[in-house]
């Protein structure tokens, strides 16, 4: 059945993109292969799954009247400059990145999704080729099983709900980004009023739309790189004095400064700033006696804490 | 397969075919991705398709003969379909996410194309609110630096600090930067050790050139999802956390996490006791049960070193 289905779409696809005018269905029945046999009602029935499934593969099917005395007399066309790939040329370079992206998507249906884009580019011409960057191997992943859905939603802007932390929210998609291997949301929180952040691997279940694709619009003000850059970490005012022992704790040494003061031996003081004084007790801890802290006290104190708990057998 | 599928494949293949006249049935299908039985039915269907009006002339003309000869596709009379769909949001998308992901790998000399394919490919998309990608690959210099040595096959000396907080400094052939959920990592050979070693990228500090030929290497080993649990000398491990320490389940590699209200248990296979070392001093009371018990007899210790050094212990 499907490659009949397939031959009556190819066949009204191109029936609609060689007219100039738009045809009325009395025409695309009488000239198509596939619709001939068809009783009245089936014929409706099929061409207008056709040409919605036209629409869905993104083939802009327009409707319109091109009779001026019978201006209700509606009919179907495609125009080429909307349908075609617009002209697009690549460097050798620029080829050999876009080659490379074929391999990047780990998930099955994005990956199909590139190598469609590619199979695309190379009938306009283009040659994307992986074999010049070898040595590189970019990967990305999408093992969140919330990911399809939402991805889905975003990519067709349809709002969508979904359990977050076991609260119902309802969302309308703008934009997605993959952070350190985890993915995230940025959209309008249609019950809070206001853009909210969602991780994808503490959304409880697939999510469900609740609205058609294109039923809202992102607004021109929103402010994306702000939204994405409150993922990063804080900005580190806190400073630290720190013993640290020679040729140790390189991790804290980057973003360190040699200071004077008196140390044991074998250590040297540095200077080192930190933004949570929760996340960096857990951060001066994992060092064990290679760092210790020499100010503020009350860093100090905490730090002492959880060594003790630690060496007490904080898991008994 | 379903006909949408086929018929968005159709509507690339035809002007395909036209621009590669004569293409081999193998190298196609590998370019659009499904097997030379789908191309073959997918040549059927263009078979019967064409012109409104059905007559012999109108229809796309396939010449069968070289096909089932020698496997070669001449695909003709469909001159109205010269140029392929533009993409579908999906596409579009999709290929920009991998695209920002090569880049992120790419410092800006290995990967000058990147950059301005990215720019050509936005424009076209027509996409308003674009993803990103961002891993964490370290400092571009390092990447560039490791990407050059690759290039002139010499050997590099760095600082690394691995996953248990060790200083060391290797002495490797690099060969291929990568990327594994989120994190890039160099994979090269260590003539020292006579095998392949993995480095994470945002622990390398500080590549020197050595100037010595790194001399021929065969290929690294796959690189694949669940590396780290095929390791043959990774330890199970099962951590009881406090629901407030919950959080770093997303930042290490579990094996599974069963949540309560009063715990949340997590099973991990720990391949360097350093790592765990570090990882248990670093949640303190947050863990409240571990097993087996030794598992936290390192990190006790080093607590109790630790203390002494501040004098309370």
């Amino acid at each position: 059945m499907t490659q009949h289905k397939s031959e009556r779409i190819m066949n009204l696809a191109i029936c609609l993109l060689m007219s100039r005018r738009y045809v009325d269905k009395a025409r695309i029945r009488e000239v198509v292969e596939g619709y001939h046999d068809l009783s009245d009602a089936a014929f409706e029935r099929t061409f207008e799954r056709d040409k919605d499934e036209l629409r869905g593969l993104g083939v802009p099917v327009e409707t319109g009247s091109s009779d001026v005395f019978f201006p209700d007399e509606v009919g179907y066309r495609v125009r080429r400059e909307d349908f075609e790939l617009a002209a697009i040329e690549f460097t050798p370079a620029e080829a050999a990145a876009l080659g490379l992206a074929a391999t990047v998507w780990e998930s099955a249906t994005q990956a199909d999704q590139t190598i469609s884009a590619l199979a695309k580019l190379r009938a306009a011409g283009v040659d994307p080729d992986p074999s010049r960057l070898t040595s590189l191997a970019p990967t990305i992943g999408a093992r969140e099983p919330a990911f399809a859905s939402i991805w889905a939603a975003y990519v067709e802007h349809a709002p969508i709900s979904f359990s977050y932390k076991g609260e119902n929210r309802r969302v309308e998609p703008w934009a997605m980004t993959s952070r350190r291997g985890a993915w995230y949301l940025l959209g309008r929180d249609r019950d809070k009023g206001e853009a909210r952040m969602f991780k994808l691997s503490r959304v409880d279940a697939p999510g469900n739309r609740i609205g058609k694709p294109g039923s809202y619009q992102i607004p021109d003000s929103v402010d994306l790189d702000a939204a994405w850059a409150r993922l990063e970490p804080a900005s580190s005012d806190e400073l630290a004095s720190l013993a640290v022992r020679v040729g140790r704790a390189n991790d804290l040494r980057r973003r360190a400064r040699p200071v004077g003061g008196e140390v044991p031996a074998g250590y040297e003081a540095l200077q080192v700033s930190y933004a949570r004084e929760g996340d960096f007790v857990g951060e001066v801890c994992a060092h064990g006696a290679d760092v210790i802290v020499l100010a503020p006290a009350e860093l100090r104190r905490a730090v002492i804490a959880q060594l003790t708990a630690v060496a007490g057998g904080g898991a008994q | 397969m379903t006909s949408a599928d086929q018929v968005s494949r159709l509507l690339a293949l035809v002007p395909y075919l036209q621009l590669h006249p004569d293409a081999d049935l193998e190298t196609t299908a590998g370019t659009f991705g499904v097997s030379t039985k789908q191309l073959l039915a997918d040549l059927d269907v263009l078979w019967y398709c064409g012109l409104p009006g059905g007559l012999p002339g109108d229809l796309i003309e396939i010449d069968m003969d070289a096909l089932n000869a020698n496997g070669r596709i001449r695909l003709s009379n469909a001159d109205y379909l010269s140029r392929p769909m533009r993409f579908t949001p999906d596409e579009a998308l999709s290929l920009l996410v991998a695209l920002r992901a090569v880049r992120e790998l790419a410092g800006s000399r290995a990967g000058d194309g990147v950059e301005s394919a990215l720019a050509k490919l936005e424009a076209a998309s027509g996409a308003t609110a674009l993803p990103r990608v961002a891993v964490a690959g370290g400092p571009e210099s390092v990447r560039e630096e490791l990407a050059a040595a690759i290039e002139a096959a010499e050997l590099v000396e760095f600082d690394y600090t691995d996953s248990g907080l060790e200083p060391s400094v290797p002495q490797v052939a690099p060969v291929r930067l990568l990327v594994r959920d989120g994190y890039g990592y160099l994979q090269a050979w260590s003539p020292e050790r006579g095998g392949w070693r993995t480095y994470r990228l945002d622990r390398i500090n500080a590549v020197r050139a050595t100037g010595i030929a790194a001399g021929e290497l065969g290929e690294p080993p796959e690189f694949g999802p669940g590396w780290l649990e095929s390791s043959a000398q990774a330890m199970p491990v099962q951590l009881g956390l406090a629901p407030e320490a919950a959080w770093i389940t997303e930042y290490i590699p579990v094996v599974d996490v069963r949540r309560s209200a009063e715990l949340v248990e997590v099973d991990l296979l720990v391949a360097d006791p350093a790592w765990l070392r570090a990882l248990i001093l670093r949640l303190g009371s947050g863990l409240r049960d571990i097993v087996p018990q030794e598992a936290a007899a390192s990190a006790r210790k080093a607590a109790a070193d630790a203390l002494a050094a501040y004098g309370a212990g």
